[in-house]
């Protein structure tokens, strides 16, 4: 519920409110309109009701400003057309809504439509060009192949192909044999049945004609793997990625980075098209022959304009 | 306002005024009980009846008491012309005909 003293407050604040709405009508009509909206709302029940009235005579007042200046200014020019005779009339009063050629309520609305256009102007064409960067129209990304130097990849390991010594398994003692001739004299006592060593052949030279792998047919096309990120920002580079083939082009391990581009995203995006391209690796040939093997070859990440 | 008589422009608004004076052309009505009458918010009344003034359709008058006596403002009370009452009428006629005049 309202309390009195908040009534009063209200039917105070519309008083002022019809007051302040009367003194911006034309001088001629301000005391009247004054003394008149303050019979009608002295007729009006509820605080609320009189402080409907109030605004909607503020309101109001600019209706009947410019109305008045349409009719001064029609005025104006009948006399204009009636000649100089008549032309004494003061038309003091009438004139404080004409003054300016735009109207309050146009200047608003055109500080405002400017206020848009500027806001639009800005992030169509200064503030976008800050916090994005122009995408090239055309990239490219190629797989190349890259021979690493031999201090990059392990050696593989030597086969030891020296001699081996193989021990003879002990062998059962054969029984006496009966002779008739006289056992031998000499002692049997110590005799064992050593092995003799066997000298194994010397090891075959490692096969000279061998042919490292490298991505073969069906190898994944390495631009669906470009990370868009990278693409926005302009990342480039080269990885080198080691893979474990068998001979049937298959991984046989998970690949790994040898040489890095400096870029993580391009890095893991290596690894996952090395991993994609399982199947599609040429194994190693020796002798044309293929063989598992591990090979590294590179990746190349590029943009072009 | 002149009292040059005028062209008014009609709107559903001023028509509501106007009926609310032609129920009785002779009849004297402030502000206040034409809003009563045709439920216009005063933003939108007092410009009518302002404008319907300017043209002639109207007149007003003060209320013929003294306001320290009564211990309120005088009322503004508006009555329709002979002009005001032909042309409301006529309005309201091509109403009937189905033509705005």
């Amino acid at each position: 519920m309202t309390s009195e003293r908040e009534l009063n407050w209200i039917d105070g604040f519309s008083r002022n409110l019809v007051h302040r709405a009367a003194r911006r009508a034309p001088e001629t009509l301000s005391e009247r309109l004054e003394e008149e909206w303050l019979a009608d709302m002295a007729e009006r029940r509820g605080g609320f009701s009189r402080l409907r009235l109030a605004v909607g005579c503020y309101w109001a007042t600019y209706t009947i400003a410019r109305e008045h200046s349409v009719a001064v200014r029609e005025q104006r020019v009948a006399v204009a057309a009636a000649g100089p005779r008549v032309a004494r009339v003061d038309f003091s009063g009438f004139e404080q809504e004409d003054a300016s050629p735009f109207s309050r309520r146009g200047a608003t609305f055109l500080f405002v439509a400017f206020l848009h256009a500027a806001v639009l102007c800005g992030l169509a064409v200064g503030i976008s060009s800050k916090f994005t960067k122009p995408i090239p129209n055309r990239f490219e990304a190629t797989v190349i192949e890259k021979r690493l130097p031999p201090s990059v990849l392990p050696p593989p390991p030597e086969p030891n192909w020296s001699t081996v010594t193989v021990d003879r398994p002990p062998v059962d003692p054969l029984p006496p044999i009966e002779r008739e001739s006289p056992p031998p004299t000499g002692d049997t006592k110590g005799l064992t049945t050593e092995a003799p060593r066997v000298d194994l052949p010397p090891p075959p030279p490692v096969n000279a004609n061998r042919v490292p792998g490298e991505p073969g047919k069906g190898f994944p096309n390495t631009a669906d793997f470009y990370p868009s990120a990278s693409i926005r920002l302009g990342e480039m580079g080269v990885a080198a990625v080691r893979a474990c083939v068998d001979p049937n082009g298959h991984l046989t391990s998970d690949p790994s980075i040898v040489q890095s581009t400096g870029k993580p995203r391009l890095d893991e995006a290596a690894l996952k098209l090395a991993r994609a391209g399982s199947g599609h690796y040429r194994a190693t040939t020796e002798d044309g022959k293929p063989v598992s093997s591990c090979y590294a070859f590179g990746i190349r990440f590029e943009l072009r304009n | 306002m002149g009292n040059k008589e005028r062209d008014v422009r009609m709107s559903l608004q001023t028509l509501k005024v106007l009926e609310a004076f032609l129920d009785n052309p002779s009849e004297q009505l402030s502000g206040a009980e034409v809003h009563q009458r045709c439920r216009l918010a005063s933003g939108t009344l007092y410009p009518i009846l302002l404008r319907l003034e300017a043209a002639g359709w109207f007149v007003s008058r003060w209320e013929s008491i003294d306001p320290s006596t009564a211990g309120r403002p005088r009322r503004r009370l508006y009555r329709l012309t002979p002009t005001g009452l032909k042309r409301a009428s006529e309005v309201f006629a091509s109403f009937n005909r189905g033509v705005l005049a």
